[in-house]
């Protein structure tokens, strides 16, 4: 491969993951919880500028005339760090205005309100993170310590991209296969049925917020360091229609389903699009590519709303012996059989 | 002390701009069951053909009247073409949300698409000014507050006097009920789609005409006021979409004036928070029995 296409291919790979980790985090939230969250990419955003924030020096160090808090000039993994935590933190207040009472399209409705206030508030407020011009010049990191060329840094950084992602699997699909996982699938599904079944039907709900605000806080502090710079145009409300888009495109509730969209959607369509001749003035083909997305969303909910790869119905009780039903037990256990759930029997 | 007058002045002022956009959006929800969230785009647009057709130069009563035909063609359709299909194909109620949101930005990028990188500005014209009890407002200003006020009291006319309004606020309240009592359901919720969509694009106009100059985002921004003042009066209940249209824009207008200018959207959004935290059912839900929006 020529230099060029392997940075292109390191690039589409590194958004790839990216964007997969949030995807994963708002489906844990939206196909496996039922939790609305049309405000996911403030989440996200308040990743990014933490990060951004943590690895930054103060803004006297740069002669830019910017302005905002912290500047902390943390070492690599701690902006990260800080960045996840961010989100989770951010999802405990937004939580309490949004999800903790309003149901359905109404809690879709209230999120997506707050997501726009947030942008104009980010926006009006010149101090906080430099307002709409948004913060710059945060350092990739260990660009400099290591001994790389540019496109050798481009693979390391997807290799941590990589591992990363690799984590965030392993720990959704923990959490997903679970019991706490069937607790959240009731959680969707009635949450009557599950209260009456004694489970805290509002924990979970909380928990799963705060963990999905994670998982975006951390995509968004990669995607921090990745562009190196972060503005309130970064993060408009559509980007949460993006996300949305891709679960639905790919299948709710499927892990798999998730990353098939992930590839199709913002890969295919909003970087496939880069390779078109211009057509009209620089921006028009990014405005159609939000028209094609908002079709694509209109055809699949009217065609397939069930997606490429849809949820599979778990029709089986797997037969789990005594002494083996911790989380970490049951993540290697094979069964050896199955118990069909109309199975009337000691259980 | 000398305050109070231009605060009430100007608060009404937003009110009634608030209160044009906000009864339309509820309105529709109340008696379609559906969250429009492609309001603001529709009322985006109806900015566009009317500065088209304008030319640049605002006319408000010609506007007034361009963006309620506008407004009620295009909510129709799509309420008929887009909405309904869908939710006779079953469709949930937050798949609805994504399909009205996958509108507005199919909406609002081919506005942008068109526009380009430029803001589009109204011409703006020496106004006359009248001067009412110490405050200084222009002819545009009160025949905004007036045709305002005209339209709440048709909408209330028409929901209290007529057939028609009776036939809504039942669709609204028991649709199942209201169909074997008679009422066509189908044709009051186009009709619902079709005065809410006037509604839309009236205020869209008036929005655009007030502001002066507007973008492809300029409906989505205002979507935020529309949906606070629905949300403090209980969305769905056109009654509580007025008051809460007053509420708003007279703590807007004191908060400009007492604290900054700066403050004036940040205190709507405070009263937003503070009813989704405290009654996100609305203030005045009890009034009526639609679904339950809260758990």
């Amino acid at each position: 491969m020529s230099p060029a296409t392997q940075f292109y291919v390191s690039s589409l790979s590194i958004l790839f993951g990216i964007n997969l980790i949030a995807v994963w985090g708002l489906d844990l939230q939206y196909g496996f919880t039922g939790i609305y969250n049309f405000a996911y990419i403030v989440f996200q955003a308040a990743g990014a500028y933490t990060t951004g924030l943590f690895a930054l020096h103060p803004a006297a160090y740069y002669q830019a005339n910017e302005t905002y808090v912290g500047g902390f000039n943390l070492p690599f993994p701690l902006p990260l760090l800080a960045g996840a935590a961010a989100g989770g933190l951010l999802a405990l207040p937004l939580g309490f205005i949004g999800v903790r009472r309003l149901k359905g399209d109404y809690q879709a409705m209230a999120m997506l309100v707050l997501s726009l206030i947030a942008t104009a508030f980010v926006n009006a407020q010149q101090n906080l993170v430099n307002g709409p011009t948004g913060i710059s010049f945060v350092e990739k990191p260990l660009s400099t310590q290591l001994p790389l060329t540019p496109l050798g840094y481009q693979w390391a950084y997807l290799g941590l991209v990589a591992v990363i992602t690799l984590i965030v699997l392993w720990i959704v699909r923990s959490i997903v296969s679970s019991p706490y996982g069937r607790v959240l699938r009731a959680v969707r599904d009635s949450e009557t049925a599950a209260a009456s079944l004694g489970r805290h039907v509002n924990t979970a709900r909380r928990t799963i917020f705060v963990l999905g605000g994670a998982l975006a806080g951390l995509s968004g502090g990669l995607l921090m360091y990745y562009v190196t710079a972060w503005s309130p145009t970064s993060w408009l409300y559509p980007e949460t229609f993006l996300f949305f888009t891709i679960i639905v495109v790919g299948g709710t509730a499927n892990l798999a389903g998730n990353a098939l969209g992930t590839l199709l959607v913002p890969i295919l369509i909003v970087e496939g699009t880069r390779f078109l001749p211009q057509i009209g003035y620089p921006g028009l083909i990014d405005s159609l590519d939000w028209v094609v997305i908002g079709l694509l969303m209109l055809g699949f909910l009217w065609f397939r709303p069930q997606g490429l790869l849809p949820e599979r119905r778990r029709k089986w009780v797997t037969f789990v012996p005594e002494g083996r039903r911790s989380l970490h037990d049951l993540l290697r256990f094979r069964p050896p059989s199955a118990l069909p759930v109309s199975t009337r029997g000691e259980r | 002390m000398s305050l109070i007058p231009g605060i009430i002045a100007f608060g009404l002022y937003s009110a009634c701009l608030y209160a044009i956009g906000a009864v339309g959006f509820t309105l529709q929800f109340g008696v379609t069951n559906v969250l429009n969230l492609a309001y603001g785009a529709i009322l985006t647009s109806a900015m566009y053909v009317d500065y088209a057709i304008g030319r640049g130069t605002p006319s408000i009563w010609f506007g007034i009247l361009i963006g309620a035909v506008w407004g009620a063609l295009v909510s129709v359709v799509f309420g008929r073409v887009i909405v309904m299909p869908y939710v006779r194909r079953g469709a949930s109620l937050v798949a609805m949300a994504m399909v009205t949101i996958g509108v507005a930005l199919i909406v609002q990028y081919t506005l942008e698409a068109i526009q380009g990188p430029f803001v589009y500005s109204y011409q703006v014209a020496q106004q006359s000014t009248v001067r009412i009890a110490g405050v200084t407002m222009s002819e545009e200003q009160l025949i905004i507050i007036g045709a305002a006020v005209v339209l709440m009291i048709a909408v209330h006319a028409l929901l209290q006097y007529t057939r028609l309004g009776l036939a809504m606020r039942a669709t609204a309240v028991h649709p199942s009920l209201a169909r074997s009592c008679g009422v066509s359901t189908e044709r009051v919720r186009t009709t619902a789609w079709l005065v809410s969509g006037a509604l839309c694009g009236i205020s869209g106009v008036l929005l655009g005409i007030s502001t002066g100059s507007f973008d492809s985002v300029t409906g989505a921004s205002f979507f935020i006021t529309v949906v606070v003042a629905a949300i403090i009066g209980g969305v769905g209940k056109p009654y509580g979409a007025m008051i809460g249209a007053l509420i708003l824009g007279l703590v807007s207008s004191a908060a400009a004036a007492v604290i900054s200018p700066d403050y004036k959207d940040i205190a709507a959004w405070v009263i937003l928070i503070v009813v989704l935290v405290i009654r996100p059912q609305g203030i005045f839900a009890e009034f009526s029995s639609g679904r339950e929006l809260i758990g």
